[in-house]
């Protein structure tokens, strides 16, 4: 039998075609994952502020500047004047706490690049984990030994659901005070 | 139930009971016919899905292989100093007053992160005690609403120009000035003053500005009530009646559980004598009406009589008691009493057609209940209905009915027809100089016949403050923006012993100043520096200088103002020493001289009136036509949800379905299926109607219950300039109004015909309704409504029980074992009165979008909560049932089987779970429904109506931030509330205790003024709904079908007489 150039593209050409597509596809994809996921991401804060200093060498609770981790959704970025309780008087000479100063005294608020992120439609509680005992570096990693926030943690769903199904794996001190987080929908979406 | 009860039909239309094939046919499917009809993706404004979904295909594919660097995540910009008493992601509750109508309801705001986005009514005031009407709850978009006049403008003739505060002032100043030194008059026209420190501003301009005079008025106002209780008592200042004491309520005409007096009191204390587990407390209703009102669905008996019947009607019965029974305590003059004597009660039943047995058990039922009924009357009657209540209301000692410390107080009298006609009069003369609307619409509002519109031409000056712009604005030279209720400082007095205050929630959101604070700056004379907190300095002042030394209070001001502030409501010691004595001697000449001569006993007026029509289907020209001669009425009477048609605008308001026609976006021509078959229309034909030398063409609507010959058609609709979503929505009324009545909403001189063409409707009536066929086997039949009497529940209170067919409990699914919290809720029938409170509530809550009209037509309404109203018995004299159905949350749910990527499934504590993100849009769950309580996004509804009106920026403001704003091709539902139960639950969790069902309030529950929702935890031993899941009269809609629903449904028990056969 003859052999057409269709045999030819239809039996070497094709596969091959395929096969590097989907290697290069499979590849990029989970080379790429955690960088899709936000691991790693550390931008660049209009304020160099550290979190190690801060947190880590002072010991400063992380609920005096995160005010409202245990009242309800959101553990809110502390606004400037939480900042002024101290650098009103510390260290207002250093180039950052004039800048600090600088936006507090025009009024203006400070734009805070965002490291973590869930979607809109998760609607993620920040008391009920908190209140439950739970610490913050299971999500969001030693931030006590950072100097610039980065993302520990992927933030996706999957990493949601293996806590909250695995929960006494995942924080072995809470075994007697927690059981298992929700797995339903509604617990996160509505 | 007895055999006859157990095979009653119900129905929703006379379609409906005609079985009609195409509603038989709409009945069986989901979707109504035509509502995926024309739908085609290229039409709609963006990429259609297919497109969509090809690039969001390939741009995941890119964004997949390619090796870009992280995505930026945005912001978090916090404050720069918090307000202390703010936490972000927490609510925070103000109260304040509702300015919508002249209730001055008590409410409590809630607002996030500095924006009101839920209003409620405030638990701490003693009229409205935590419940707040429709109107009150959706005004939240007016304050959004992206139509708000947003600068001061000055111009003429309908053109205007942006101008700024200062210079407009200046104008005016002048022209105020010019006015008093000239002589000439200076008019503010208002509303009902229900403020004592307005009323002061006003005093005080009068003081600074000599010629000012002050007009107040009202579309719907009770001036009858208020003349006829002056004849009668003396004062014109009314008593509050204490509805929750009585054991009878005769209501004539007047719909005390829709629209009349404070409603939304009057409901809750009319459910409160409805408990079933006091069944033999219950209070009895008769209506007696000729349209057909909420209050009349409501009715154990209904009688049905033409408002201009009303008079003969009370002199009847008056007769009735006095002379016939002789149970009355006083006795008239022989004058009057020869009179009296010929109002004879059963020609008076002969001549209606109304059923001597239940006339018979009103009368019994009167007597037997001294002092423990009442007998109301309706706005609309005449003074002379009035008195004549008022005197029954004597004889039957149900003065003790009346709050003797608590009643309506007047700040300023509304203005008499001739005192409006006085002013216009002196605006043609050129004696007015300067017209001030105080937020008042009257060119729409004023009986044509006045010609106000074009009296406005004739004054120099006109000025008028509105929220939004409207008919007068487009006539005026200055139209100034005005604050928002919730922009706005305020103290309401509008009973005695009780003020209530008003607070501003957020700061204004465009270039607008409160209207108080307008005319305090004009009276100060400069125009320079005006303060924002002027009106709120001088309202502090007069309290702290007038109110606060009368109340005697022990704290100091600032103390007792912030606490007030806080509470919203100040309650005091009443000085007003309960009503005056009723004037016997007056009255008694008063009914001698209501005694119309024409009226004789058994002469010709007993006949009934005889109608004779020219029934010419073929000749068109010869229209059949109806005049006074024939006994034919028109009756303008209030609507159920946008006021006097300040909230046109409001698309909510617009869309929630007519509490008994449920008709939405529109109004028309009610009249009686008798009446239509003589004039020979059908729902939705025109008719003509020539009143007072005005002509409207009209669609009428066949309303089940109406008195023959009589027309009914709401007021406050028909607007021309209300905006993009109240303009030219249903029919003006007003035009028939007439300055020479003052009784002007009850016409008899008028013509009624047949006029050519149809109309349609967008009514929510036979959309989702239930399937109910007459199938001959009788255990299977569908009781979807299940009704009883109080009397057969108090001779055996298993009835129902025994009466229930029973279920086989088989399943072809596993059936879940829930262990813990599983919410659930209950709906009493008894109290659930239809008025729509909780639809509204919801839309709010859960943003709900409007869809419009012709949305609505081909059946995509979006409301997560509706109201059936089933009609049962015959057409012409029908009874009601109402019934609220959302999302069952049913254990085997059916919708879940059926969907393809498991977008709604269960949760472990009992709720049906709608996956926004995971929904594909198939709609099969929608078909698997049976209660059809699924709502489908056709459209990003937001931006389809009106060319994305709701999708404007300010509207974006108003939405709940705890429930996802959905979008096209996902289905929604009723979810319990589930952001509300997960916000009990974050508390429970906060506070280291475990979640109590009754830590979970939903959005309908709260709101419904007559308690009728109860929600809560069903494994909670002893609690409420625990209690009412096991009662002897709850049921399951559909029990049939086993899919074990979580809606328990008490069964409506009717307070029927016993010696009325059924």
């Amino acid at each position: 039998m003859k052999k057409t150039v269709l045999d030819y593209a239809l039996k070497v050409r094709l596969p091959v075609t395929v096969f590097v597509i989907l290697l290069s596809f499979t590849l990029t994809f989970f080379i790429s994952r955690p960088e899709r996921d936000g691991i790693g991401y550390a931008p660049v804060q209009p304020i160099k502020f550290s979190h190690k200093l801060h947190a880590g060498m002072m010991k400063i609770d992380c609920q005096y500047c995160h005010t409202g981790v245990e009242k309800g959704r959101f553990a809110t970025v502390p606004t400037a004047s939480i900042c002024m309780n101290c650098h009103s008087i510390a260290r207002k000479d250093k180039p950052e706490i004039i800048k600090l100063a600088g936006y507090f005294n025009s009024g203006k608020a400070i734009p805070w690049k965002r490291v973590h992120r869930v979607p809109d439609y998760a609607y993620f509680n920040h008391s009920v984990h908190v209140n439950k005992g739970i610490d913050c570096k299971n999500c969001h990693g030693d931030v006590a030994r950072m100097e610039v926030v980065s993302q520990v943690h992927s933030f996706t769903m999957g990493s949601c659901l293996n806590c909250h199904r695995n929960a006494h794996q995942k924080m072995p001190e809470l075994a007697r005070q927690i059981k298992n987080g929700p797995d339903n929908c509604n617990a996160c979406h509505r | 139930m007895n055999s006859k009860e157990k095979n009653k039909r119900f129905w929703l239309s006379l379609d409906d009971l005609k079985n009609s094939l195409s509603f038989a046919k709409a009945k069986e499917n989901e979707f109504a016919e035509g509502m995926t009809d024309n739908f085609n993706p290229e039409d709609m404004p963006s990429h259609s899905r297919r497109k969509f979904l090809a690039l969001a295909g390939a741009s995941a594919a890119f964004a997949a292989t390619a090796c870009t660097n992280y995505r930026d995540k945005g912001e978090i910009i916090p404050y720069n100093k918090k307000p202390d008493d703010l936490t972000i992601g927490t609510a925070s509750y103000y109260a304040s007053t509702c300015t919508g109508c002249s209730n001055g309801c008590g409410i409590l705001i809630k607002t996030r992160e500095g924006r009101p986005i839920k209003i409620d009514g405030n638990p701490d005031h003693p009229v409205n005690k935590g419940k707040i009407c429709a109107a009150g709850q959706a005004n939240i978009l007016n304050l959004y609403d992206p139509e708000r006049l947003k600068e001061p403008h000055s111009g003429a003739n309908g053109k205007f120009k942006f101008d700024n505060w200062k210079n407009i002032d200046n104008k005016i100043n002048v022209a105020l000035n010019n006015a008093s030194a000239n002589n000439k008059e200076i008019a503010i026209i208002t509303h009902s003053v229900l403020s004592p420190t307005q009323k002061k501003l006003f005093d005080d301009f009068k003081i600074k500005y000599p010629t000012t005079k002050i007009y107040s008025y009202e579309l719907f106002d009770d001036r009858t009530r208020q003349s006829a209780w002056k004849q009668c008592y003396g004062e014109s200042e009314f008593p509050v009646i204490n509805w929750g004491d009585a054991n009878v309520i005769l209501s004539l005409e007047s719909d005390i559980l829709g629209k009349e007096g404070n409603f939304v009191e009057q409901i809750r204390l009319f459910a409160a004598k409805r408990n079933v587990d006091d069944a033999k407390n219950f209070n009895r209703l008769y209506v007696a009406e000729g349209g057909m009102s909420l209050t009349g669905m409501n009715s154990d008996h209904r009688l049905r009589i033409k408002p201009d019947a009303q008079f003969e009607f009370v002199m009847c019965l008056l007769n009735e008691i006095l002379n016939v029974r002789k149970a009355g305590t006083i006795s008239f003059g022989p004058l009057a009493k020869s009179k009296i004597e010929q109002y004879l009660l059963n020609e008076f039943a002969q001549k209606e057609k109304l059923s001597m047995s239940v006339l018979n058990s009103l009368v019994n039922d009167l007597i037997s209940n001294k002092g423990k009924s009442i007998i109301y009357a309706g706005d609309i009657l005449a003074e002379k209905v009035h008195v004549a209540v008022n005197l029954l209301n004597e004889v039957f000692g149900n003065n003790t009915l009346y709050n003797k410390e608590r009643s309506s107080v007047k700040h300023l009298d509304l203005s008499a027809n001739e005192e409006i006609e006085q002013l216009i009069g002196s605006m043609y003369s050129g004696n007015v100089g300067v017209v001030i609307h105080f937020d008042t619409n009257p060119v729409y509002h004023f009986a044509p016949d006045y010609g106000y519109s074009t009296a406005l031409n004739k004054v120099p000056v006109v000025v008028t403050m509105c929220e939004h712009e409207n008919e007068t604005s487009l006539k005026s030279h200055f139209a100034l923006p005005v604050h928002h209720n919730f922009e706005s400082w305020g103290d309401f007095q509008t009973r005695t012993g009780l003020y209530s205050l008003q607070q501003p929630v957020i700061a204004p959101l465009y270039n607008t100043r409160q209207k108080e604070s307008v005319l305090l700056h004009w009276l100060s004379g400069s125009v320079e520096n005006y303060s924002e907190d002027g009106y709120h300095q001088y309202l502090m002042k007069n309290w702290e200088q007038y109110i606060y030394p009368q109340l005697s209070v022990a704290s100091d001001f600032r103390t007792f103002w912030f606490a007030a502030l806080n509470d919203g409501v100040v309650n005091y010691k009443s000085v007003v020493q309960g009503i005056g004595l009723f004037n016997y001697n007056k009255i008694e000449n008063l009914i001698y001289s209501y005694w119309q001569p024409a009226y004789q006993h058994g002469k010709s007026n007993f006949t009934s009136p005889v109608i004779s029509v020219v029934t010419a289907e073929s000749d068109a020209s010869k229209k059949s036509e109806f005049s006074e001669s024939l006994g034919l009425v028109l009756m303008l009477t209030g609507n159920y949800t946008i006021g006097d048609g300040r909230f046109a605008n409001n698309g909510w308001l617009q869309e929630l379905p007519h509490p008994v026609s449920k008709v939405t976006w529109d109004n028309y021509a009610a009249i009686s299926l008798n009446t239509s078959k003589q004039l020979n229309v059908k729902i939705g034909d025109n008719v003509d109607i020539n009143a007072n030398g005005k002509k409207m063409t009209i669609p009428v609507m066949i309303q089940p219950g109406m008195a023959d010959n009589l027309v009914s058609i709401e007021l406050g609709y028909g607007r021309k300039s209300a905006g993009t979503v109240g303009s030219n929505v249903g029919f003006d009324g007003i035009q028939f109004l007439s300055k020479k009545n003052s009784s002007a909403k009850l016409l008899k001189d008028f013509t009624l015909s047949k006029g050519s063409g149809k109309y349609k409707f967008a009514s929510t009536q036979e959309h989702h309704a239930i399937n109910e066929p007459e199938v001959m086997d009788y255990h299977k039949k569908r009781h979807i409504v299940q009704e009883g009497t109080v009397a057969a529940f108090i001779k055996n209170p298993d009835f129902f029980r025994e009466s229930k067919p029973k279920a086989e409990d088989i399943s072809i699914m596993n059936r879940v074992q829930y262990k813990g919290t599983k919410w659930a809720m209950a709906i009493d029938l008894n109290k659930c009165v239809g008025c729509g409170i909780c639809v509204t509530a919801c839309n709010v809550e859960n943003n709900v979008p409007v869809v419009g009209k012709d949305q609505v037509m081909v059946g995509r309404e979006m409301h997560w909560i509706r109201i059936d109203r089933y009609y049962s018995d015959s057409p012409v004299e029908p009874e009601t049932s109402n019934q609220p159905i959302l999302c069952m949350h049913c254990d085997d749910a059916p919708c879940e089987n059926v969907c393809p990527v498991v977008a709604t499934n269960h949760s472990p504590d009992g709720l049906n779970q709608m996956v926004y993100n995971r929904c594909v849009g198939t709609r099969y769950c929608s078909n698997n429904c049976p209660y059809k309580v699924r709502r489908f996004n056709f459209y990003n509804f937001r931006n389809h109506f009106e060319d994305g009106y709701y999708h404007k920026d300010s509207l974006s403001l108003m939405h709940n931030p705890e429930v996802t704003v959905r979008s096209r091709g996902v289905m929604e539902k009723c979810t319990f509330c589930v952001q509300r139960i997960m916000e009990a639950r974050q508390e429970a969790i906060k506070n280291g205790v475990p979640l109590k069902g009754t830590d979970v309030k939903t959005a309908c529950q709260e709101a419904c003024p007559a308690d009728a929702i109860t929600f809560g935890d069903a494994h909670e031993k002893d609690s409420q709904i625990d209690y009412i899941r096991n009662h002897k009269l709850g049921y399951h809609v559909l029990e049939e079908l086993n899919i074990k629903p979580n809606v328990t449904y008490i069964a409506r028990l009717r307070n029927k007489a016993t010696e009325v056969k059924s």
